[in-house]
């Protein structure tokens, strides 16, 4: 069997629809399955962000240790980071952007679109050549189109199928948006240091690589001498994870996963895990094993 | 429907196969009419063209197929032996292009006259009779050609755009469609009538575990699938063996000799009327089946909306669906990456 159709086998396995480009970052082979379907992007977009940022540091158009006032307005957008805490927080666009990656943080997110404008991120991946990469809204726009499509029902409502088919936060059209291809060829492009110069590459790759997450790309290379640097991106019924793999031998391998589950349970392991599993399928296809 | 019009004309214009296509179906029509005629004159006359250009088409036909088709002497027209051999390909042709504009038309007028729809192979049969009823009732200038599909291949005939509306089992990925309201049928359990567990009223999950389980096929819907798996784990049922398996004779056999029991709605099954099994109801009611009507967003017409309409009374009076069971509660954990 091939390995595209392994690959296709363990996302239904999973229960769930996915899509997945993976590229050697060296040798330029690729292999895929649904690898220029439009994808919703959710919070994977904060790569795009991040990219942004440092390109507008680059030309010297803000300096990354600026330090940022985190209003205690703005709060409630997600789980993680400033956005759970309860006290004021004054911190540099840098550690920003640290939480950003790290834990996804969605209120660090904001502040620093706020910073540099959705146009920015928008002209940093035209710059960079991705077609088919677009954001049209913020975090918290986005997190309002939800709100209002789920209606009084609140996150409850999201395990309705009739409200599920109705977000607009689900349809790529709609929605912040790319393919599996472009981010490979994002995450290619910062690490051969193609997207800004080795000094801001460095940092990019330095806080992908501290992303805390276990249970979705990493969980499918369980090895000590494996390096894994990645963003996952989520909502109802979507899990996402774009990220590079770096074996020991030098290997280098850019992988791009995109899902949307059947069931809509907030709480649906296989459906991480087999982010993992589909991620390595593609790297030991590309590595020949 | 304007719009509609406009973009085929459009897509007509730009693609030069298809002119080829709408051409050599006229060159056709002349074949035909002067066969049929066998007079130039005649032929033309019927076609409403001058002669002249009738002659030219017929050239240029007999060039385009590298064949001759018709002997032409000075005062009539004779059909070669290839001709005939061509003839009957030519009305078939003919005939389907017919049929193509025809549908394009009733496409265009809004009343298309046929709908496709599909239910699950679990629906019972008055439902499916009632349905039928029901939309020839509502809607008596549509045919409505109903399929058993399962909500896999339903889904994957919503994609090749093989089907118009369906009924299909939650949850599964409504992705580029639209549903109507969302039903719930109770899942209770078939048991064989001399089972000790068939002297309650209501079976515990748990009280279940001697016995294998009979399932409808994983690649039918298989988020149902493992969420009914799921939940028999979570309520003390983790059967030895799952037997996959639909149709109801069979699903009887292994109940009365395989010392197994089957999840079902009360009325997927005529158990009431089977001398040997007996449904009851799951205690505390931990399954159900979610279905709805779905269809391609934006693909929505009366007939749509009429079969949406006549599934749900149909499946509200039959089946027995249940309201809404009480929301649970939803901790969504970090890792979710969003708040509401």
């Amino acid at each position: 069997m091939t390995a595209a159709a392994r690959i296709r086998e363990a996302f239904d396995e999973a229960g769930v629809t996915g899509w997945l480009h993976a590229l050697d970052i060296d040798s330029g082979a690729e292999i895929g399955t649904g690898g220029d379907h439009a994808v919703v992007t959710a919070s994977v977009h904060k790569l795009c962000v991040l990219v942004a940022l440092h390109e507008q540091a680059a030309a010297g158009r803000l300096d990354l240790t600026e330090q940022l006032e985190v209003p205690l307005s703005g709060r409630e957008l997600g789980p993680t980071g400033v956005a759970a805490m309860l006290d004021p927080v004054r911190m540099s666009l840098r550690d920003a952007a640290y939480l950003m990656m790290a834990v996804s943080d969605n209120t660090a997110a904001e502040l620093l679109l706020g910073r540099i404008g959705l146009d920015a991120v928008n002209a940093t991946t035209a710059r960079l050549g991705l077609a088919h990469t677009y954001a049209v809204h913020t975090f918290r726009e986005l997190l309002a189109t939800i709100k209002e499509d789920a209606g009084p029902g609140g996150a409850q409502a999201l395990a309705d199928p009739y409200v599920i088919a109705r977000l607009r936060a689900l349809d790529p059209a709609r929605t912040n948006r790319s393919t599996p291809r472009d981010m490979t060829r994002l995450l290619s492009a910062v690490w051969r240091d193609e997207a800004c110069t080795p000094e801001h590459g460095a940092a990019i790759r330095r806080l992908l690589g501290l992303q805390v997450w276990p249970h979705r790309m990493a969980s499918g290379f369980p090895f000590d001498d494996v390096h894994v640097a990645g963003k996952t991106g989520s909502l109802p019924t979507l899990r996402n994870e774009v990220g590079v793999i770096e074996y020991p031998d030098g290997g280098r391998y850019a992988v791009a996963v995109f899902t949307r589950a059947a069931s809509t349970a907030a709480t649906l392991p296989p459906a991480d895990a087999v982010i993992g599993t589909t991620a390595r399928i593609a790297v030991e296809a590309l590595r020949g094993a | 429907m304007p719009y509609v019009q406009v973009h085929y004309q459009s897509q007509i214009d730009k693609i030069a196969i298809s002119s080829l296509v709408v051409d050599l179906i006229r060159h056709l029509e002349c074949f035909a009419a002067v066969a049929e005629e066998s007079h130039f004159g005649r032929a033309a006359e019927r076609l409403g063209v001058a002669q002249p250009p009738l002659s030219q088409r017929i050239q240029r036909l007999e060039r385009e197929l590298g064949v001759r088709l018709f002997e032409r002497t000075s005062r009539q027209v004779t059909i070669t032996k290839a001709g005939t051999l061509l003839l009957e390909e030519a009305r078939e042709l003919l005939a389907r292009s017919e049929a193509l504009m025809a549908t394009a038309r009733r496409i265009r007028d809004g009343e298309s006259g046929l709908l496709r729809a599909a239910l699950p192979p679990d629906i019972a049969g008055e439902t499916v009779a009632a349905i039928l009823a029901d939309f020839a009732r509502l809607h008596p200038g549509v045919e409505l050609e109903l399929r058993e599909l399962t909500t896999t291949q339903q889904l994957a005939q919503f994609a090749s755009h093989d089907l118009d509306a369906g009924l299909i089992h939650h949850p599964c990925d409504v992705s580029g469609l639209e549903l109507g309201p969302v039903l719930r049928r109770e899942v209770g359990v078939l048991l064989p009538r001399d089972a000790p567990e068939a002297e309650l009223d209501a079976v515990p999950l748990a009280a279940l575990s001697p016995y294998d389980l009979i399932l409808f096929h994983r690649a039918a819907a298989p988020a149902l699938h493992d969420d009914v798996l799921t939940t028999c784990a979570r309520n003390g049922y983790t059967p030895a063996a799952v037997r996959h398996g639909q149709g109801a004779s069979f699903i009887r056999g292994l109940i009365l000799s395989a010392h197994a029991v089957a999840l079902s709605p009360r009325d997927a099954h005529t158990a009431d009327r089977d001398p040997d099994l007996v449904w009851r109801p799951l205690a505390g009611a931990p399954l159900s089946w979610r279905l709805s009507v779905a269809w391609p967003r934006g693909r929505s017409d009366t007939a749509v909306s009429t079969f949406a309409e006549a599934a749900t009374r149909a499946l509200r009076e039959t089946s027995a669906v249940s309201t809404e069971l009480p929301p649970r509660p939803l901790h969504l954990r970090p890792a979710a990456e969003y708040w509401l």
